[in-house]
């Protein structure tokens, strides 16, 4: 039973991280109907940005602040120079310039950063917390709390604000969101910023349990494009409910069978979540029509 | 003008003749084995451009399937001391029901779902190569692979494998062509063009992508077969994400609706990263830097190309033999 709860723990800690990826397919999906393969590398700047601000010496929460802003600051740049000039048009080409945008931030990593792993302290120092016979990092406490926080304020943002009603108009019907007034294409750019917010923040909260590297974004970026599938693509509630999902069933499967089935996991849910239902568990009919 | 057309029909036959005589003109034995390795990638392109090119789909794992037929072919002809045609045949089968496998699922939706599924497949079978070890070997590899035979011949010689590797890219290259003039690529750029108007039209749309995907992975297991005969060693280390991103920068250079464009970038690409090798003055740091910085090149040509010729070097030349056509 303890160990049971301690999967428990293990799964929704990495399923919340999921979710925080998730959220950023979902948001550049609904914004521009192309799959961004930069995202996991959103997640690697936001490790890595962070463990580097750190080293500098700031302290740990200007840091933070400092990676996310320069990683949403990377995401905008990247939606200008490489998106924007393909224009709305075909997803396959904002696709392609997502990968090889994606293979150049890490690169770029790799050349600034060099090819070690780097440690970030924990926000808080201090024992696990013990409750019901399982321990609980702090660390994990406030992945909790920061993906708690971050999906009940995104939820505020496109319900009750200008910009966040701005961004579901154009997410609903482009053309028809540019002839009431709203600047659709600063909303792909936005997107772009808010999506690599998310990941970097992703990467930032988990950082100080596993390390990070610049090669860690293509995994991440599969296995939050996995939880965004498995909840419905485009669904904000959907991505995060499936990354909870996802974690879970990771985090059982390393338990009770083979930790080295662990990162199999994903694929297998992505590819049986196409072939049974592809719109996702909370996803309605995806049909499109002539 | 009929100049140009006429040297656009005559251009693939001079390629055959030069490729064909590389052996004759370059003795070097390191020379020629980056030669045959050009020949390994085109192989893996040739197969790619059909996907990419022509069916409109992404594949950032193709370098798996390379791997799939490498340790089958390492496997078949070590362990089970099969004669090497055979396992050479059954590498490019297995990569091939790997590929249907991915892809039955993937491509039934529309959108590119395709990419992300074999980003995962490419992820998981590197893992797989390390970590099934009693048959794939893992860390240390899987050495001791014998050269290719056929029959009572053994083909050991550089310039020999050259021809063998080569022989196999212009068998692949006769039968993509063929596929892509006919029926099967008629339907192919239709649906490159818009999906719906292709089923509307009655194009069974997922069976055309899956078969150009099947195809695909199919080359690929063959290049890989033929990278392990040729080198007599296989690591995890090689069948990386990173490899399967040089194929795609590879098919993307090379261009859309074409085949000579991506053997061209194939070819280029390959010998861009043995550099050194073949311009014998030039610096080692310059080699170096150049080799630490090969993959950035890979991701910058493939945003450059997207963004600013989407038609890659293949719509380059279609253009320049059509300005002057029009002069």
């Amino acid at each position: 039973m303890d160990a049971f709860l301690q999967f428990i723990i293990a799964g929704l800690k990495n399923g919340s991280i999921y979710a925080l990826v998730a959220l950023g397919f979902t948001i550049v999906y609904a914004a521009t109907g192309a799959i961004n393969f930069a995202q996991g590398e959103f997640f690697m700047l936001g490790g890595m940005l962070g463990a580097f601000f750190a080293s500098t010496g700031l302290p740990l929460p200007l840091a933070a602040v400092a990676a996310i802003a320069a990683t949403a600051a990377i995401g905008a740049v990247f939606e200008l120079l490489a998106v924007r000039p393909i224009g709305g048009g075909d997803p396959l080409r904002i696709i392609m310039v997502t990968i090889g945008g994606a293979v150049v931030l890490r690169q770029l990593a790799l050349h600034f950063f060099g090819p070690d792993e780097r440690p970030l302290a924990p926000f808080t120092e201090g024992l696990s917390i013990k409750a019901f016979g399982a321990a609980v990092e702090r660390q994990t406490v406030w992945i909790w709390a920061l993906t708690a926080m971050t999906v009940l304020v995104l939820a505020l943002v496109y319900r009750k604000t200008a910009f966040g009603r701005a961004m579901r108009a154009t997410s609903i019907r482009r053309d028809a969101a540019r002839l009431v007034g709203i600047d659709a294409r600063a909303m792909v750019t936005a997107s772009f910023a808010l999506a690599a917010a998310l990941g970097a923040l992703g990467g930032l909260a988990v950082a100080p349990l596993t390390q990070t590297a610049f090669n860690v974004g293509a995994g991440v970026g599969v296995k939050g494009f996995a939880a965004a599938i498995l909840g419905g693509l485009g669904n904000p509630v959907a991505a995060v409910a499936g990354g909870l999902i996802l974690g879970l069933l990771e985090s059982l499967t390393a338990g009770y069978l083979d930790p080295v089935y662990k990162d199999a996991v994903a694929l297998m849910v992505l590819l049986v979540v196409l072939f049974v239902r592809p719109q996702g568990l909370l996803g309605g009919s995806g049909r499109e029509k002539v | 003008m009929r100049g140009a057309r006429t040297l656009g029909r005559l251009a693939p036959f001079v390629a055959l003749a030069i490729i064909a005589i590389v052996p004759l003109l370059v003795t070097d034995r390191f020379l020629l084995k980056i030669f045959t390795f050009a020949g390994i990638n085109a192989l893996v392109v040739t197969g790619l451009a059909l996907l990419f090119g022509y069916a409109g789909q992404v594949s950032l794992g193709h370098a798996a399937f390379v791997g799939l037929g490498a340790y089958t072919c390492a496997f078949c002809t070590v362990r089970l001391e099969w004669p090497w045609l055979l396992a050479f045949i059954a590498s490019g089968a297995l990569a091939a029901v790997g590929g249907l496998l991915l892809a039955l699922p993937s491509l039934r939706l529309k959108g590119h779902y395709l990419a992300m599924a074999t980003l995962g497949f490419g992820l998981l079978m590197t893992l797989a190569f390390v970590e099934a070890e009693p048959i794939t070997g893992g860390v240390d590899g899987f050495g001791g692979i014998p050269f290719p035979t056929l029959g009572p011949i053994e083909i050991r010689e550089a310039s020999s494998l050259y021809w063998l590797v080569w022989a196999i890219v212009g068998i692949a290259l006769v039968a993509a062509f063929n596929v892509t003039s006919l029926r099967p690529g008629r339907a192919m750029r239709a649906l490159h063009g818009s999906e719906l108007g292709a089923q509307a039209c009655g194009v069974d749309v997922v069976g055309v992508k899956v078969r150009a995907f099947v195809v695909s992975a199919l080359l690929a297991g063959l290049a890989g077969a033929l990278y392990a005969s040729v080198v007599g060693f296989v690591s995890p280390s090689i069948f990386t994400l990173t490899a399967s991103i040089a194929f795609l920068a590879m098919a993307v250079v090379g261009g859309t609706r074409s085949l000579s464009g991506p053997l061209a970038a194939a070819v280029l690409l390959t010998l861009v990263q043995y550099l050194d090798a073949l311009i014998p003055g030039i610096p080692r740091e310059t080699a170096q830097t150049l080799q630490s910085y090969q993959e950035d090149i890979y991701g910058l040509a493939i945003v450059l190309v997207v963004v600013l010729a989407p038609g890659g070097l293949a719509s380059m030349w279609r253009r320049q033999t059509r300005g002057s056509h029009a002069s």
